[in-house]
């Protein structure tokens, strides 16, 4: 066991662990806190794989812009509170079986994947002069077409986000 | 240098998948089930920059996939967030099982 | 590729129209930024490649479309159908210069073959023929009237890039490009509970397969080393398949389902469309869902063609199972907007059969299928959003008060059970054939056929309720003129898919 084998394990410990605190804990406030600490203990798992700046872009995009948004939605609509309920029994028990089968298809499948020997040669390939001179070659027609996404997500963000000022809002409640 | 290998990576990638699929499931809060969505999305990305570290390590297409999967996740995060703030000034309330005019 | 950039740049456009026209004057200035790049582009364009030239035309119909935006914004329409008559014509353009030899474009993302185009130019004619139908009530939803042609435009966008993917990167793409305008159509419709509902179960839905489809690529990817979808095929042999191509492909086939509303699979599909804005659900039923298809039938039959014994029966189940449940359960629907949501997954068994189907002619049939059923689909909404109540008893006695708009949605509904002489009949038939071919699933085509026969009893009970019963039903708007025309050409282009069919077929 070296340092790297000490380090890996202390974050898939860390990451499963928060990951099951997100979806156990009956309050969202502390769901989003556990999925933040998940995204950083994957942001170490990519460092130790050599996904220098996928670790910032994972820390940058998603602790620093999703989960605040999350946050921002969760303290704007006062839902700090407690007192979700939980579905029944019944739909917990399919949940458990449909996750797990999947999970154990994959872990066959997992199993079975080339245990090969770490390449030791480029252990600065995933550097971001590397990932930026691919990114305007062989990749510049995905980054392009991506904003086409983004102008998709601002126009629907805005058609269904704004309030309409004509119409009384809040005000219609479930007829 | 270490024996990490490829299978240890993917058990935690293949956990988090789970978790994500059972958060998905189980979960009656909207903004907890987008959470179990990222949560699927990472144990995906983990598997790609695994494989692209462990499988052929010159070629960075996992990495690039990856970057992908981040940038149009966070896109998706924001069209969820207009959903949801639209459905709750119709609904007051997040809770899914709530949200259930159409029957059959 | 150049529709994806018309269909890109009209979307834009038609935002910015929707957006700023007030802001002239910002506009005039921005809109010398892409003249020089316009500029730019064009003098390299001629030392350099062919994509800078491509570039510089972008740039320079960008120029001009900003420019234009500075009208005003009660015009959207107008510059939508016009709009949409310019992305018809580079379409069948580019059918013509194209010289029937795939084409590799941008170091091989994008694979342009006869048969994309051909899918191309079919769905933009169908979309036209939507906006033609739809327009005015499309208006009716909300505000953003510019901002939903625009939207239409994403969409078409990423049908584009689903017909023409080479990498599993542009067909993750394409699928969201597809789906996201989707989930915001379906809520447009703001203030009703149902709409909101609708969208938030299309999100979830689609996000979650999205997940599953991206682990399914992970997989892949583990197994083929490789996102290029026919660098694939040699990577994958039959005989020794890893165990993760095949729990990949598995993934693959659940997440399509999903999108292509396909039992199991399909929970969300009912509600969705039931939900979502009449014009909206017709677009995304008909053009979105048959994206979906091509790129599922394109991913399945060129990279993992020659693995098919060990998906071929999985996909056989969900053939029967989606034509069991679709079919079964229109029949007990109150609803015609509901019916017709359970119908289109009833036609989308029948359009899983193309994936069963042997190579070239599971790819000729999916075009063929998918553009009978668009169309056909997109004018029986079209009858719908003239009426105001969606139950039958609502459609009583139509033909005594509109008898052209019982006529042409009699005509739509012999289509969608498949009648003799209506694009149906030889789109099922075509399908069928295809299935035919394989020896071992015959008793996969006399199941359809039977449920067919049962479609045939809920697609009457509307034809019965508008011919036979007595009533007078409200109308939500005037029938004009111009609807009946537009209606009448529908009619006559689902009677021409039935009996010119070779006229619509992939020349060559």
């Amino acid at each position: 066991m070296d340092f790297y084998d000490i380090l890996f394990w202390i974050l898939s410990v860390m990451a499963v662990g928060c990951a099951l605190g997100v979806v156990l804990s009956r309050n969202p406030i502390h769901s989003v806190i556990f999925l933040i600490l998940t995204f950083f203990a994957i942001s170490g798992h990519y460092l130790i794989m050599n996904a220098q700046f996928l670790a910032i872009v994972n820390i940058i995009v998603y602790a620093g812009a999703i989960m605040v948004l999350f946050l921002y939605i969760l303290m704007l609509m006062n839902l700090n509170a407690d007192a979700e309920p939980q579905k029944g029994l019944l739909v917990q028990i399919a949940g458990i079986l449909s996750g797990g089968t999947l999970f154990l298809v994959l872990l066959a499948a997992t199993k079975s994947a080339h245990n090969e020997e770490i390449n030791k040669v480029s252990t600065n390939v995933g550097l971001i002069t590397n990932l930026g001179k691919l990114l305007f070659t062989k990749y510049v027609l995905p980054f392009e077409i991506s904003s086409v996404l983004f102008l998709t997500a601002m126009i629907g963000a805005i058609v269904i986000g704004k309030k309409e000022p004509q119409l009384k809002n809040g005000e219609e409640h479930i007829a | 240098m270490n024996e990490i290998g490829l299978s240890q990576v993917l058990f935690v990638s293949c956990a988090l998948f789970f978790i994500g699929i059972y958060g998905f499931l189980t979960r009656r809060n909207m903004i907890t089930m987008l959470m179990s969505v990222e949560l699927i999305l990472n144990s995906v990305n983990i598997n790609f920059i695994a494989f692209n570290k462990y499988l052929f390590a010159h070629k960075l297409d996992g990495l690039f996939f990856t970057l992908f999967i981040i940038t149009i996740a966070a896109a998706e995060a924001s069209v969820a967030i207009a959903i949801i703030i639209n459905l709750y000034r119709n609904y007051h309330t997040i809770d899914v099982e709530e949200v259930d005019t159409m029957k059959f | 590729m150049n529709a994806i950039i018309e269909a890109t740049i009209y979307g834009v456009f038609l935002m910015l129209l929707g957006l700023m026209w007030q802001e002239r004057k910002l506009i005039w200035a921005i809109s010398i930024i892409p003249a020089c790049l316009s500029g730019y582009f064009f003098i390299t364009s001629a030392a350099g490649t062919h994509e800078h030239e491509i570039t510089a035309r972008v740039f320079f119909i960008l120029t001009q479309l900003l420019l234009a935006t500075t009208i005003e914004r009660k015009y959207a329409s107008i510059v939508t159908k016009v709009l949409f008559i310019a992305l018809l014509v580079g379409n069948i353009y580019e059918i013509k210069i194209h010289n029937n030899v795939p084409e590799l474009l941008f170091n091989n993302m994008l694979r342009i073959e006869p048969s994309s185009l051909w899918f191309n130019l079919l769905m933009t004619g169908a979309a036209f023929i939507y906006i033609m139908l739809m327009n005015k009530d499309i208006q009716k939803v909300g505000n953003y009237v510019a901002e939903y042609f625009s939207l239409i435009f994403f969409i078409l966008c990423g049908l584009y890039l689903l017909s023409s993917y080479n990498n599993l990167l542009m067909m993750f793409i394409g699928i969201e490009i597809l789906s996201i305008p989707q989930y915001i159509l379906a809520g447009s419709d703001k203030h009703n509970l149902k709409s909101s509902e609708a969208s938030l179960k299309y999100f979830l839905m689609g996000a979650f397969s999205t997940g599953i489809l991206l682990m399914g690529i992970a997989l892949l990817y583990g197994a083929a080393h490789t996102f290029n979808i026919m660098e694939m095929v040699g990577m994958l042999h039959s005989n020794a398949l890893d165990p993760l191509a095949i729990t990949g492909i598995l993934f693959i086939i659940i997440a399509f389902s999903f999108k292509v509303s396909a039992a199991p699979m399909h929970m969300w599909t009912p509600d969705v469309y039931d939900g979502a804005p009449t014009v909206f659900t017709a677009f995304m039923a008909t053009v979105g869902k048959s994206a979906a298809f091509f790129a599922f039938i394109r991913l399945f039959h060129f990279s993992f063609y020659d693995l098919s014994e060990h998906w071929i029966l999985i996909i056989a189940c969900i053939t029967c199972a989606t034509l069991f449940i679709g079919n079964i359960t229109a029949v007990f629907q109150q609803s015609i907007k509901r019916m017709l949501a359970y119908s289109s997954i009833a036609q989308a068994g029948f359009m899983l059969f193309a994936l069963l189907a042997y190579r070239p002619m599971g790819m000729q049939s999916i075009i063929f299928y998918a553009t009978a059923y668009s169309i056909a689909t997109i004018g029986m909404f079209a009858v719908l959003v003239k009426v105001k109540d969606y139950t039958y008893d609502g459609f009583n006695g139509l033909a005594k008060k509109e008898p052209l708009l019982a006529f042409v949605a009699t005509i739509f509904l012999f289509s969608l059970a498949g009648i003799p002489l209506t694009g149906g009949f030889m789109a099922k038939y075509f399908v069928l054939l295809g299935v035919m071919q394989h020896g071992d699933m015959l008793w996969l085509v006399l199941f359809a056929l039977l449920m067919a026969a049962i479609s045939v009893f809920y697609y009457f009970r509307v034809i019965m309720a508008m011919y036979f019963k007595q009533g007078s039903p409200e109308m939500n708007s005037q029938v004009t003129l111009y609807d009946k025309v537009m209606l009448l050409v529908t009619c006559l282009v689902v009677l021409l898919l039935g009996i010119v069919p070779q006229f619509f077929m992939l020349p060559g």
